[in-house]
Parts: structure tokens; sequence; C-alpha cells
């Protein structure tokens, strides 16, 4: 079994098992290696901070092969299942093949993918367009059809409630789930009730989208646990916490024009320690001395 | 390497000639279309989705096409005009993929009508965008260009759906807003592909494609009739097709087959610049000692 397979059927495990997983967001070798060292059971790869990380707003503008070229540095970089944003799938049943392809080659745990149209806008923003039920329903069989790993995970996302109302997004969460899909995640839940009411309705596993300062109310992850949710994501957990860090300190660095060194007792090998020094340095003698050295 | 840009080469050979583009989707395929003499080369997109093992279907990413048009812009030094399908999405997209490909050396891209996901021109079934969307888009494409002579050509494939009328009223729509050349695509008629350059009010392009819904043109007969710029896109793919396909045959025979391309490896290389790299291996090192040969 490869570590990908693994790492899956861990996944499927734990989301059949008690509690709930919680997965905050990465986007890059970096966050997901410190998520991972962290101990947690699962990483997130935020397509935001895969689309700031290069420099881009979240306004679709990374295109398939960027996110998927980024998801195999991230599971590369991790030892915990890897879930992946993966928009609209970018496109018709043949690209939502295509991507499911690619993002399972990649070696991550599997992908969620959303009734948005093409170009898609952020789920915690206005004015989103909404497919309808049949082409998302077709998209998520594609997706379910294209797995080679049953145990690659389909999550089907749906933005309805803000255009179409909680109803409609309920229904839509459970036509995906009788389409094949294994876990649902319904977007920007707008009350209290209405988040309570999801994992009540949506007969299977339901995926809780953390955003700070987005349209979902305030809340406690125990609370969302006890509600019945399996999973929650927490996409830009450290990407805020990676901006607002960096503008503070570049701020002292700019108006004292001398380095605040304020994590001075971190030395360079400690820093390397983190990203496997210690074993790679191993490879260095391992093996012994080459044959040509050794002379 | 001339450091004119490569859309102001395009620009000064349609002055009083036309440009003829032949695809490529490789380096050796661009490499041999500037070897035969041609000046300018065209990357078609069906010939870059097949070399990834694709149809033609819109299932190529902007990165993986930009990245194709990299490879090829660095094995030839020649202006290269490039399929950028629909700009990828709406005018945030297109506004990236022009940034993507003029990066690139890239000297021309062609952006079309079509929905998203978009169809090949000569198949059936196209969606169509409106108007207002595309004229929007291709007013996107120029003003996201560095360079204002990076070249800018506007696709419509609405003949099919529509009708000529419309396809024309694009045409010229599409040159209003800031398009530098017109591309007319899949006329069904010959009298179609003679008015075309008469009722366009700009440089129009002419889609050379064997067996599609276009009556075949003779390259002299375009010029003739006034287009400006008249691409290739599937006459070395096909050809590939074909020449491979035969000589595997053959080989399932179990008889050793000969290649069409009967050369020594060294021949093979010299078409890549061996020569030229192999110049490289002597060019820095220190001249020989004296006393060394003494």
């Amino acid at each position: 079994m490869t570590k990908a397979e693994e790492l899956r059927q861990k996944f499927v495990a734990m989301i059949k098992a008690d509690g709930m997983i919680t997965a905050p967001g990465c986007y890059d070798g970096l966050t997901a290696t410190l998520i991972s060292s962290a101990g947690f059971d699962c990483a997130y790869m935020t397509g935001a901070g895969t689309s700031i990380a290069k420099g881009f707003p979240d306004f679709g503008l990374m295109t398939m092969t960027e996110m998927v070229a980024n998801a195999e540095v991230i599971a590369n970089a991790s030892n915990c299942p890897v879930i992946c944003d993966a928009d609209t799938g970018y496109g018709n049943e043949l690209n939502m093949t295509r991507t499911v392809h690619e993002y399972e080659r990649a070696g991550v745990t599997g992908i969620h993918i959303e009734d948005q149209g093409f170009p898609k806008k952020c789920g915690h923003l206005d004015d989103k367009e909404i497919i309808p039920i049949e082409d998302y329903v077709a998209k998520i069989r594609a997706a379910v059809a294209a797995r080679r790993d049953p145990n690659f995970q389909i999550i089907a996302r749906t933005d309805a409630r803000a255009p179409l109302g909680f109803e409609e997004a309920v229904h839509r969460g459970n036509a995906s789930l009788e389409a094949g899909a294994d876990i649902v995640f319904l977007e920007a839940p707008q009350t209290m009730d209405e988040l309570k009411a999801v994992p009540q309705q949506v007969k299977g596993p339901c995926l809780f989208n953390y955003v700070e300062g987005g349209k979902t109310p305030p809340i406690d992850l125990k609370t969302v646990a006890s509600m019945g949710f399996k999973i929650s994501i927490l996409p830009g957990f450290l990407l805020r916490q990676a901006i607002l860090s960096c503008e503070e300190i570049l701020g002292e660095l700019k108006s004292s024009g001398e380095p605040p060194n304020r994590y001075s007792h971190v030395s360079v090998r400690d820093m390397f320690n983190r990203f496997g020094a210690n074993e790679w340095d191993k490879l260095r003698t391992e093996s012994g001395p080459t044959k040509q050295a050794a002379e | 390497m001339s450091s004119t840009h490569p859309g102001a080469r395009l620009r000064e050979i349609m002055q009083n000639d036309m440009v003829v583009a032949p695809g490529c989707y490789d380096g050796i395929t661009a490499k041999l279309i500037q070897a035969a003499g041609h000046h300018a080369a065209y990357m078609t997109g069906a010939g870059t989705s097949a070399s990834l093992g694709y149809p033609d279907f819109g299932l190529i990413t902007m990165t993986e096409m930009v990245d194709n048009a990299a490879r090829i812009t660095r094995s030839i030094d020649m202006p290269l005009i490039c399929d950028a399908d629909t700009g990828y999405g709406n005018e945030l997209n297109v506004t990236r993929m022009i940034h993507e490909y003029e990066r690139k050396g890239v000297g021309a891209i062609h952006m079309e009508d079509q929905g998203f996901p978009k169809k090949c021109g000569h198949l059936d079934d196209k969606e169509i965008i409106s108007r207002e969307e595309y004229f929007a888009k291709i007013r996107a494409a120029a003003s996201a260009r560095t360079s204002p002579d990076f070249v800018i050509i506007a696709r419509t494939d609405s003949r099919a759906v529509i009708g000529f009328d419309e396809a024309v009223a694009r045409c010229n729509g599409a040159l209003e807003a800031g398009a530098d050349v017109a591309f007319f695509e899949a006329a069904q008629t010959i009298e179609e592909v003679e008015k075309v350059p008469q009722l366009v009010k700009g440089p129009c392009l002419l889609n050379i494609v064997h067996r599609g819904k276009t009556p075949k043109v003779e390259l002299s007969e375009a010029k003739a009739m006034g287009y400006k710029m008249a691409i290739l896109p599937s006459l070395l793919y096909r050809n590939i097709l074909g020449a491979s396909e035969a000589i595997l045959k053959e080989l399932a025979t179990g008889k050793m087959p000969t290649p069409m391309g009967d050369m020594t490896p060294r021949e093979g290389f010299n078409k890549f610049g061996a020569n030229e790299w192999d110049a490289l291996r002597t060019a820095f090192r220190d001249p020989p000692k004296r006393d060394a040969a003494e």
C-alpha cells in the first residue's frame, strides 16, 4: 500500500469513529510541515492561501495545474491526510474527471468540489453564481467514477445557501451523497440554528468550514463537534497568522531600521530541524564513504 | 537573436505580405518549421492537447498551454502565434493569460467567443457568449498587454451557431474593442472565405484545416483575397500521426522498417543545435599550455 492509500484508509476510519477531525489550512510545504508536526490528524489545502502565496487574490485565477502542483508539495511535506480545495472541478464532467485523476496522483486524501459557476468566487463573498442541480450531481458522479482508490474522498460542497436558501442547500447535500459523494460541505450557513440543522438533516458525514470574519456566526470547535460534524477545516488559520505577524514585524523593521530579533533564541539549525535536517543529515554518512572518497 | 518584439515582427510582415504560420506543439516541430525557412510558427491547442495525451476538449489548463509556449519560444527565433482558447475564464483570467503568454516571449494570441469549457472550432455544438461579454474580454486582453506590439487576434466561432452576418459584426466589433487581427472561424463556402476580408475592417486570419468546415484554399489564393495571416494548425501534427502509424504498422508485421527520416543519430542531433552546443565544450577552457605541449 502506498503512503497515500494508507492515509486515505486512516482518514476513512477517523470519519467512521467518534469525534471530529480538525484540519488547519496550509498553502505550502512549510505550513503543511508545521501542521503535521504539531500532531494534527489532517491538513487542508486552502485555495485562497494557494492563490495568495502565488501573489493573486482568491478570484479563480489559479489553474488546476497550479492547484495540483501545490497539493503534491503539501502531500509530500506532511505525514497526515490532506484534503484539498478543487473549486468547481475546473469545467464540465470531462475536466472534473481529469481533476480527480491529477489530485489522486498527487497523493492527497480527497478534494471538495462545488456548485458555483466558472470562474468562481470565494464562498464568503457576495454575487455567487450557482449551477443547476442536474449539472452539479453529474459532476459529483463524474468525480466518483474517476477515482481509482475507492477511499479517495469526494467532498461535495454546495454554495446554494445564500442564493437559493437553506432547504435547497440541504437538498443538494443529500443529492450529492446519493450521487456517491463521501462528505457534505454546506457552505456558509447563516444562523446558529441552520448550523445545528446541517448534521441533522444531511444524511451523511458533514464538514464545517471555520472562517474568521466570514458569513457563519463565531463558534467554538467543541460546540461544532457536539452538533455532529465529522470534520472542521480552518482554511485561513495560518494564512491570517502569517500575513498579520509578517506585517507587524516588517513594520517594526521599517520604522526602527533595526530587526526586532523577537525569535533570536531559535538557532538556524533549530529551524532546519523542523524540516527534517537530522533525517537528511543521516544520508550523508549512512551508506559509508564512497569508494572514490575513501581512496 | 533579434531584439525586436515578436509581435512587431508579425506586424511588419503583415504590412505587405501574408504571415504563414504552420502549427507546432513542441520543440521538434517548432525547430523544423524554422529550419524550413518559415517566418512564423503557430502553437496549436489541439496538438498541445494531443501531445499531453488528451483530445482537444478543453482539458488543457492555461498553465499547460503557457508552459508549452515557453518550450517553443526558446526553441526558435521567430514569432510564435498561440491558441489561447477562451482566455480561460472572465476578464480577470484573460488579463492573467496575456501576462503569462507575453512573459514567455509569444508574439500573438487568439482568443474566442466560445463558452467554457470550449470545443474545437470545427466540431459541432459550440456554445457562444454574448457580444458584450466577448468585447469586454477583448478590451481586457488589449489593456493587459505590456507592449503595444503584442498582437491580439480576436476569433469568433459564431458563424455556425448564429450566422455569417453576426460573425462579420463580431469581427468588426472586436477590432473596435482593440483587437489587431480578426479570425473568422470556419467559413462555410469559398464565397464566404472571399467575403470576410472585404467586409471586415482590419487584417484577417485564415485557419486552414484539412477536412474541416472550410473548403480547401491555396495560400496564394488566400493572399490574393486579402488575408494577412494564415495558420495551418494540424499540418505537421497529422503528418506525424500518419507517418508514425504507418511505420508502427510495418513493425507489427515483424519486419524491421526503415524510418522516413533516414539519417544517422548525429544528423538527427544536428537539427537541434548539436554543433552550437558542442562548441561550448571547449570554448571556455584555458588555452593549451605551451610547456605541456612541449
